[in-house]
């Protein structure tokens, strides 16, 4: 392990330990599903060994993360532009809601682009959005007119 | 010889001039529309099986078999360029081919793919020529013990993309194997970790996973990082063609790779991806330049296409010679068989000799074909890297998340997708390694379902796995894989330096 | 099988008198507007996705419709494109969705929210009779002989077939049944697909294998398998094998393929999609397909295939408690 910058060495790191508490849901999660099961079959393994097998196994993990935590032992991270993060989620986000609500494909495509070249530092949002329909547009006619792959319609797509 | 002269007149055939028409639209359409993440050949194939409905058999075959190795190519080019498998069997490509791209050496890391393609395509259907009726009788005694050992062998080829902590690799690999208990279980039918949600009694589709964590993951993890200095790509640094060292060091991995790809793809249950990890693992272990292992080395693209490639081959040794659809794409092809009344098995061979040597033979063309259409077009490929970044990354974001559209549009599926963007970049910002995440999620459920169905005939008792003699030997392997670096690390303190 | 009876009847009545009324009641020019989605509520290249397909050639082919779609909703047995056709596509007049015998499974096995009782049935098409093969090197030569070996011990003998709730495990359980033995105690090995489960027989890893006719009969002609036993009422024409009735195990089933409307139509709305289908049926293309994939022409008008699920659903419900399947 390499020994981290002294300028960024948390000790314990309070990230790391959050990593290791997930990990342990998750084992728990599994474990309470497992649980649940309520059908074995009636030769063999049945459906709950491996899961059980895998829960135990992530929680030693788990334990094990918590001890690198801290230990310090992760690699330093660098500040992070919360900015860029949001606006690409954003952008997700509201291609989800737009196929979700029959906004169609392409328009949800245009925003995903668009936020996606804002969180890259470009600032003209119009142009982009122009770039993200034509994209769209041109994706659609391709799959869905000439390959008929059914793409989600919204008003855009009718028109077409 | 009969053999040879029946290869022959299906290479007449298939090399008639509109027969080479079809050959070519047939790899450009696959390769199109197998660039899309989320659509492999298997889809591919059965969007395109319209448009050879209108054709005569001969040439309908053959357009086929251009699609369906198109639609192969296609999966790789985006897994190099854009660090976007377009389907599972690629995701090991992009380990190696990426970097390779991002270090301007994009040009050597597409021509190492398109022609590993193509040797081992070459090779795999010589095979299939000469071997089939042979490896068919192999792959058919292949039981679930046996599946359940080749899991273990596969298993321990996972360190080898570990990085340089191999808790954080166990945690990734285990974080994997949890994601692969999702959904129906195969056994019983039951759900489990579905939590009510119908959409996820289908489990974690390998795609969604895979450009999750290695495409929206990685555009997060850029932007997050764009203010400490941009990362500059230069698309080609150095030669854009394969330098005389880049051959030297392709053609082995291309040949080992398809020593794993073929036999795998033969087997019923084989798969693609398992050979695409046998055939990374060796060569990381194998090579002259382990250093270069993490940052693009060239070995690490020529063997995993060549096994990819190869397996696709090997799917069709069952195929013909057993009439057996081994993969969704081996039955799409037998979906194109039937149009002409054909149904293939035991008898095909001796039945209709006339179409399966021009299938064959066709194999040849569309492997010829891709090869002479890819590398003219690498030049033009490489230059995708030099658009702007803003729009470069927009453009990759748009592009992974349009084959899950296309493929599942739910918004179960779409939101799994950003959840494991979101993934993939915590995993790049606290150093865990994200393949072995994907390689837990295919291995995971195949070795429990193999293992179980081998307890379930043997009433429970554990010893069959030692009783078959196939299975016997590769848990041997796999116990001496796992014991091997132990043992030589106690002789040398030596230990290489990852990323 | 009162079943099958009532199956055979309805067709010999109501199929010509359907045709007669259909085509006296339907100018062609009528219909070729329709632009239709067929639902396949299944990935590429399985047996629904297939049917679908089926369907899209012969409509188009014979100019039926205007355009003919197929959309892929695949998951958990077709019933999560099931649910999304129920809520989605409600009084849509233009919407078909395949589907067929595993779906009544799954249903039950996946403790879907949506049952078929929300779609509107329209046509039962096509059926194929399931087979029982042992290898060609078996001790075992009749269904008699597998009875004989499932009585004596029902754990030793291991049937291969396709997922887990689905035709094929459903077959081997009332075969257990029938034979005299307790069904809930069926070795049944579920594999992926037909591909992996036919090379275990063929490996002889398991005693016997279960499927569609079709998929093994290469294999049974080439004296790789052997086939003990169809589940046809009758001997199928063209595929020599006895059946299990006339070998004394009350073993009578077939996997059906159907087509649903959503719920929520007009009577003109279900009428023209009844009617659509009823013409595709009997048109040249779609027999010339039904020949190449070796499925059967099982055509039920609506009425009359309500009936008939209603029966399916019964018997199904019950074995899967038999084998616990279902609590």
């Amino acid at each position: 392990m390499t020994t981290p910058d002294i300028a960024t060495e948390r000790k314990p790191d309070k990230a790391a330990l959050a990593i290791a508490a997930v990990l342990l849901l998750l084992a728990l999660a599994i474990f309470w599903d497992t649980h649940t099961l309520e059908l074995a079959p009636t030769y063999g393994l049945g459906p709950k060994a491996m899961p059980y097998v895998i829960a135990c196994g992530l929680a030693a993990l788990a334990v094990a993360n918590a001890v690198m935590a801290w230990r310090g032992a992760f690699p330093p991270r660098e500040s992070l532009d919360h900015r860029a993060i949001i606006l690409i989620l954003g952008g997700f986000a509201a291609l989800i809601a737009l196929i979700a609500l029959g906004g169609g494909f392409i328009i949800a495509t245009a925003v995903l682009f668009t936020a996606t070249s804002a969180a890259f530092g470009r600032r003209a949002i119009h142009i982009d959005f122009g770039i993200g329909l034509v994209l769209g547009v041109a994706i659609f006619l391709l799959f869905d007119k000439l390959l008929t792959l059914a793409l989600p319609a919204g008003p855009l797509e009718r028109l077409l | 010889m009969d053999t040879f002269y029946a290869l022959l007149h299906g290479l007449t055939i298939a090399a008639q001039p509109l027969n080479l028409v079809y050959a070519l639209i047939g790899v450009l359409l696959g390769t199109a529309v197998g660039v899309l993440p989320g659509i492999g050949p298997a889809l591919t194939v059965a969007l395109l099986l319209p448009i050879t409905f209108k054709l005569d058999p001969a040439g309908s075959l053959i357009m086929f078999a251009g699609i369906y190795y198109g639609g192969m190519y296609g999966g790789s080019t985006t897994s190099i360029l854009i660090n976007t498998p377009g389907e599972s069997a690629s995701m090991v490509t992009a380990l190696e081919g990426n970097k390779m791209a991002k270090a301007g050496r994009g040009g050597p890391a597409l021509a190492t793919a398109a022609i590993g393609s193509f040797v081992a395509g070459t090779l795999a259907t010589l095979g299939i020529v000469f071997l089939a009726p042979w490896l068919v009788s192999v792959a058919v005694n292949f039981g679930p013990e046996d599946y359940f050992a080749l899991m273990c062998v596969a298993f321990i080829t996972v360190s080898a993309t570990f990085g340089d902590s191999p808790v954080r690799g166990l945690i990734s690999l285990f974080i994997g194997l949890a994601l692969g208990l999702m959904g129906i279980d195969k056994l019983t039918g039951q759900a489990r970790l579905t939590f009510g949600v119908p959409d996820l009694l289908d489990g974690v589709e390998v795609t969604t996973l895979a450009v999750g964590l290695f495409a929206i993951g990685e555009a997060l993890y850029v932007a997050s990082r764009r203010h400490l200095g941009e990362e500059k790509l230069e698309p080609v640094r150095g030669s854009l063609w394969m330098t005389k060292t880049d051959w030297k060091r392709s053609f082995w991995p291309w040949i080992r790779g398809t020593l794993f790809g073929f036999p795998i793809g033969a087997l019923p249950a084989g798969g693609a991806e398992i050979p695409t990890f046998l055939s990374y693992s060796t060569e990381r272990k194998l090579t002259k330049h382990p250093e270069e292992f993490g940052h693009g080395a060239i070995e690490g693209v020529a063997g995993p296409e060549a096994a990819n490639n190869a397996s696709a081959a090997g799917t069709l040794v069952p195929l013909l010679t057993l009439g057996l659809p081994t993969s969704a794409t081996a039955a799409m092809m037998l979906a194109g068989f039937q149009q002409y009344g054909l149904n293939p098995g035991p008898l095909l061979f001796a039945e209709r000799p006339d179409l399966v040597w021009g299938l064959i033979a066709s194999l040849f063309i569309a492997n010829t074909m891709l090869l002479v259409l890819n590398l003219p077009l690498v030049g033009l490929w490489v230059r995708l890297l030099a658009i702007p970044q803003p729009w470069l990354y927009a453009g990759i974001l748009v592009f992974a998340t349009m084959g899950t559209v296309a493929a599942k549009p739910s918004v179960v599926e779409l939101t799994m997708l950003v959840i494991f963007g979101v993934m993939g970049f915590l995993m790049r910002r606290f150093d865990y390694p994200v393949a072995p995440v994907v390689v837990g999620l295919i291995l995971g459920p195949v070795a429990e379902s193999q293992l179980r169905r081998a307890l379930q005939i043997s009433l429970g008792d554990p010893m069959v796995l030692l009783q078959s003699p196939m299975s016997a030997t590769l848990l041997g392997v796999a116990l001496l894989a796992l014991l091997a670096p132990f043992i030589l690390r106690g002789m040398s303190r030596f230990k290489a330096s990852e990323d | 099988m009162p079943l099958s009876l009532s199956r055979r009847l309805c067709r010999a009545l109501f199929v010509p008198a359907i045709a007669a009324l259909s085509a006296a009641a339907l100018p062609a020019q009528a219909q070729g507007t329709m632009e239709l989605k067929i639902i396949a509520p299944a990935a590429p290249g399985g047996g629904w996705d297939q049917t679908a397909r089926s369907l899209q050639q012969a409509m188009i082919a014979e100019k039926l419709v205007k355009s003919a779609q197929v959309i892929n909703v695949n998951g958990a047995g077709g019933t999560v494109g099931l649910a999304q056709f129920v809520n989605g596509a409600k009084g849509d007049g233009n919407q078909l969705l395949v589907n067929g015998f595993v779906m009544v499974g799954a249903i039950l096995l996946n403790k879907s929210p949506v049952s078929l009782k929300q779609a509107t049935p329209i046509a039962r098409i096509t059926e194929e009779t399931q087979i029982m093969v042992v290898p060609a090197n078996s001790p075992i030569k009749t269904a008699k002989d597998l009875a004989e070996a499932v009585k004596k011990d029902v754990a030793k003998v291991t049937f291969a077939g396709g997922s887990a709730g689905g035709v094929d495990h459903i077959m081997a359980a009332l075969f257990v049944g029938a034979a005299g033995a307790d069904a809930s105690k069926v070795n049944y090995v579920a594999f992926s697909g037909g591909g992996e489960s036919l090379a275990a027989i063929l490996g002889g890893k398991v005693t016997a294998g279960i499927s569609g006719v079709s998929e093994y009969e290469g294999q049974i002609k080439a004296g790789k398998l052997r086939a003990i036993g169809v589940t046809s009422e009758k001997r199928l024409p063209g595929v020599d094998v006895p059946t299990f009735k006339e070998q004394g195990v009350d073993l009578v089933l077939t996997n059906w393929r159907s087509v649903f409307a959503p719920p929520g139509l007009t009577d003109a709305q279900k009428k023209g999609l009844s009617d659509l289908i009823a013409a595709t049926v009997k048109t040249k293309t779609w027999k010339e397909i039904l020949k190449q994939k070796g499925w059967d022409d099982a055509y039920l008008a609506p009425d009359q295939f309500a009936a008939f699920l209603d029966k399916e659903q019964a018997r199904v419900a019950a074995v899967m408690k038999t084998v616990g399947l279902v609590k």
